[in-house]
């Protein structure tokens, strides 16, 4: 995130897109709420009538995979009404003809015919983010899991950079993290380009800095991306896989397709707290390990706080934490990494990385420090692109629509749209051994219109069988208006009916994210 | 705009603009006793415990509700108001029975603070309650309807599954129809236990042992001093909420976060307040394990299992090079953990196959 957590309350307006925030970050929500008490502009860009899409000033209900169109459409309204932030544009970005080329091609009225939203309420939406002065734009996963994730983003930095919504309290790009240190696995150089702290593998400096403290000299060639690694089981250059705390034949998307890489492979290692069914069907070895609470170090969240984690209880059996299994198995080939204290491997981390060099543990005992913290003195960073882009000039992009890699037709009429609900996580490994989350919701279902149930025939809880090219599920019908017709969404965590067996491998080719958001599906009452 | 100037318990002091005299007592360090105050809800005014004198007024003033104004001269203690507040704590302990099942809290400590060892009288008992879920227990004859849990479910969840229905003695606050938790529109954050000042509504213990036989979930009330606390942070989603994990003969019993700390200011969802019984779930995994010849997983020691894994490894490293091998790092682990799996990956094998599953 740009902004800090605590911000939030104090927007006047919010531009939620592609988040069901009430669900997948319920206590951020809360500031969204007691930002709306304090009657701040609520817009929402959701497929779904979500709980905030109910109390919004504006309910944007895009079709899947049409974010482009509807946020170049905004920005053109910016431009035509001369609403945009001339000052911040001239002085602060660059690439700005280009841009404003690629959204001319966009007005409203077409827009509104690709993304289905009316072409009155594009204009009034741009109207309420660019009239106001602290507006933020939050998304998560309905932004980036598409085949245009990283254009969607850019098309959402446009917006706040020729408004200058940005460098400023509440007011900002917010991308809300999914698992509970996504910031830190990325932070701490888990990235085939990245080291610690964001240094370049094919920056000489950075990576002789990395090869001199760590005694070995390391590789420049930039590694691998984990759909690129998917992809390498099939073509033989990848034979080996040390998987910790995931479970890719369940979460990766054309699951039928993985299964059969995974396969072919040499070696795997499972790292685990639980027996995932990767570990049970194609691991070596399986490693039990720990869970939050039998260990101790820090997690980084979506506002970059790095935050204190205790150990409380001991793991079970002869389980061991994930540090001493890590550092065991760097001994054991041959490396010594030093001793199990997160402590001692924090401060490692922050001597190799100016974004982290002043946060220490003493600092973080009681409350958790912001990144960039660059020394000792310095009090963390609440916001980031102050006064100015860090990079000095703010990037406008042109970008276009992209169709989702797979539209419905004849044969796979309806889309299919996937998320989280509030009651299960992921995989839902953890939450599915929690007796109260599966009293409140441990079946499978599938959100329909009511439209589309009457024409399938099917009533309330009624199993329907559901196809894509690659696989079938069954689910229970929920008939609901949350969904248009046309539309249906189903959560991600069930593993009698995993929602990837669907899904596509498009994916973005940048980034390569997979499109678990949009895929071509039919149903019919199943029995 | 400027300061306001008032005198408090005989000091000069200046505070911003609409700061309420509980507030600015805070800020200088004056403990004001509070019941039906969180300040995570609106101002309620609603127990009167909080009275305080202010020169001038024809009588005392709730200070949780009363904004500061210049030229206020005000009192915190003084023998009427601990007489006051001991009146108004024989009131609420009348409602409030122990013997129910409750377990220490605020209002007795507050009780106990004013010397109020019996109360006066005993009004008559609400109703007991009973639901089948496995998270929130509720427990009616220890409420002394300060409004907080309902205040909370439509002030900051904006739920309203609970509702204070009647008047008077016929006074009770439930669920909404008195229906189940599971059955109304209450999303199980747990805000409500977390805001109780009685215990009347209480985390249900997530492990309950029935003689060798450990059950998770749905057990009965346990209190904060029966634990020991461990603070951390939430392993669920990105929000980072800060919490204490309370745990009781090695094993983590309830989930409880203090008001105003962390990014979370002490609230939770579901998840980070109720979802932790999968840590002491049977299938969690005790044992090393390695596949044998015949294709099944056998339990093995540890140094058997990492000697595998170094073989195993080193063997594709030397048939198919450093880059053949790729590391899934997880996103759920901690900084420290995955800081060594890239430095594994980079500085021991050689590639920079390292990545998680998630991009966002
Ligand atoms: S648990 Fe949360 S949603 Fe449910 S009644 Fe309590 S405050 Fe309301
Ligand atoms: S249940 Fe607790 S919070 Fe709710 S009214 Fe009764 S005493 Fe107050
Ligand atoms: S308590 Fe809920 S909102 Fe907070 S971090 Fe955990 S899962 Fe996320
Ligand atoms: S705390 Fe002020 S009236 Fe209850």
């Amino acid at each position: 995130m740009t902004n800090s957590i605590a911000e939030i309350e104090d927007a006047d307006c919010m531009f939620v897109i592609g988040s069901n925030t009430t669900e997948a970050h319920p206590v951020i929500a809360l500031r969204m709420k007691k930002a709306l008490r304090r009657g701040a502009k609520l817009l929402v860009a959701d497929p779904r009538k979500t709980w905030l899409a109910r109390h919004a000033d504006l309910h944007l209900q895009l079709t899947p995979g049409t974010d482009i169109p509807l946020l170049c459409g905004m920005a053109y309204v910016i431009l035509e009404e001369g609403l945009q932030d001339q000052n911040y544009i001239d002085n602060l970005t660059e690439n700005f003809d280009e841009f404003a080329a690629a959204v001319n091609e966009w007005p409203p009225e077409r827009a509104a015919k690709v993304c289905g939203v009316p072409a009155g309420m594009i204009r009034e939406a741009a109207r309420i983010y660019a009239t106001t002065e602290r507006a933020g734009i939050y998304y998560t996963l309905g932004i980036t899991e598409h085949i245009c994730g990283v254009d969607n983003v850019r098309a959402l930095s446009n917006l706040a950079l020729i408004t200058g919504h940005i460098g400023r309290e509440s007011a900002g790009v917010n991308p809300l993290r999914g698992q509970n240190n996504v910031q830190g696995c990325n932070d701490m150089g888990n990235n085939p380009t990245y080291l610690p702290g964001y240094q370049a593998v094919d920056n000489a400096d950075e990576l002789r800095k990395f090869s001199d403290a760590w005694g070995s000299e390391l590789s420049s060639v930039p590694g691998l991306r984990l759909d690129q690694m998917m992809a390498g089981m099939h073509d033989d250059s990848v034979k080996c896989f040390y998987i910790m705390g995931e479970d890719p034949i369940i979460s990766e998307p054309n699951l039928s397709h993985v299964e059969k890489g995974f396969a072919k492979l040499d070696f795997v290692v499972c790292q685990d707290i639980f027996l995932t069914e990767t570990a049970r069907k194609y691991a070596d070895v399986v490693l039990p390990s720990s869970c939050f609470a039998e260990k101790s170090g820090t997690f980084t969240n979506s506002e970059r706080r790095v935050q204190r984690v205790r150990r409380s209880v001991d793991p079970p059996g002869n389980a061991r934490t994930d540090l001493r299994i890590l550092l065991d198995v760097a001994r054991a080939l041959g490396h010594d990494f030093g001793e199990e204290n997160p402590r001692a491997i924090w401060d490692e981390v922050a001597a190799l990385s100016p974004k982290f060099s002043g946060i220490h543990y003493a600092r973080i005992e009681e409350v958790g420090l912001q990144w960039p913290c660059p020394d000792v003195d310095h009090p963390g960073t609440k916001f980031l692109h102050e006064g100015a882009p860090i990079r000095g000039k703010g990037l406008l992009y042109a970008v276009d629509h992209v169709p989702p890699g797979e539209e419905p037709c004849a044969e796979y009429p309806v889309l299919l749209t996937t998320g989280r609900t509030l009651y299960h996580y992921n995989a839902a490994t953890m939450t599915m051994r929690s007796p109260g989350n599966v009293e409140k919701q441990s079946l499978p279902f599938v959100e329909i219109s009511p439209d589309d149930a009457r024409d399938l025939g099917v009533v309330e809880g009624q199993a329907l069988q559901m196809e894509s090219r690659r696989g079938q599920v069954e689910v229970l019908a929920q008939i609901t208006d949350r969904v248009h017709p046309g539309v249906v969404w189903m959560g991600m965590h069930y593993a009698e009916a995993r929602a990837n067996l669907l899904t596509s491998d498009a994916k973005d080719p940048e980034i390569g994210v997979p499109e678990y958001k949009v895929t071509a599906v039919r149903l019919h009452p199943a029995g | 705009m400027s300061q306001i100037r008032l005198g408090l318990d005989g000091k000069q002091i200046e505070v911003e603009p609409h700061t309420t005299l509980l507030q600015a007592a805070h800020q200088h360090g004056i403990e004001i006793p509070t019941l039906c105050h969180d300040d995570r809800l609106d101002p309620y005014g609603g127990c009167r415990l909080c009275l305080v004198e202010v020169d001038g007024a024809p009588r005392p003033v709730a200070a949780c509700k009363t904004v500061c104004a210049d030229n206020m001269t005000v009192r915190t203690h003084s023998d009427d108001l601990h007489r006051l507040r001991r009146t108004m704590l024989d009131m609420l302990m009348a409602e409030h029975y122990e013997d129910v099942g409750v377990k220490p809290n605020q209002l007795q400590e507050l009780a106990a603070e004013h010397q109020l060892v019996q109360p006066s009288l005993k009004l008559g008992r609400r109703a007991a309650y009973d639901d089948r879920n496995q998270w929130i227990g509720f427990n009616p004859g220890a409420c002394i309807m300060c409004d907080r849990c309902v205040r909370y479910c439509d002030e900051v969840m904006q739920c309203s599954a609970l509702e204070h229905v009647g008047q008077g003695v016929g006074a009770v606050v439930q669920p909404t129809g008195r229906k189940s938790f599971l059955d109304t529109s209450c999303e199980l954050c747990g805000g409500c236990v977390s805001t109780c000042p009685t215990g009347a509504l209480y985390e249900k213990q997530a492990i309950v042992k029935r003689g060798e036989e450990v059950v998770l979930g749905g057990g009965g009330p346990i209190a904060d001093a029966e634990c020991e606390k461990t603070r951390s942070v939430c392993t669920f989603c990105g929000v980072g909420c800060v919490l204490d994990l309370n745990t009781k003969d090695g094993k983590v019993v309830k989930v409880t976060s203090d008001i105003g700390v962390g990014p979370n200011e002490g609230n939770l969802c579901n998840k980070g307040k109720f979802a932790f019984e999968f840590i002491h779930h049977s299938d969690r995994l005790t044992e090393p394990l390695v596949r044998g010849a015949d294709g099944e997983l056998h339990v093995t020691s540890w140094d058997d299992a990492l000697q595998k894994v170094a073989a195993g490894m080193n063997g594709v490293k030397q048939r198919s090079g450093p880059d053949a091998i790729g590391f899934l790092a997880s996103s759920r682990c901690t900084n420290e953990d995955v800081y060594i799996v890239q430095k594994i990956a980079r500085a021991a094998i050689g590639t920079n196959n390292v990545h998680s599953c998630a991009a966002t």
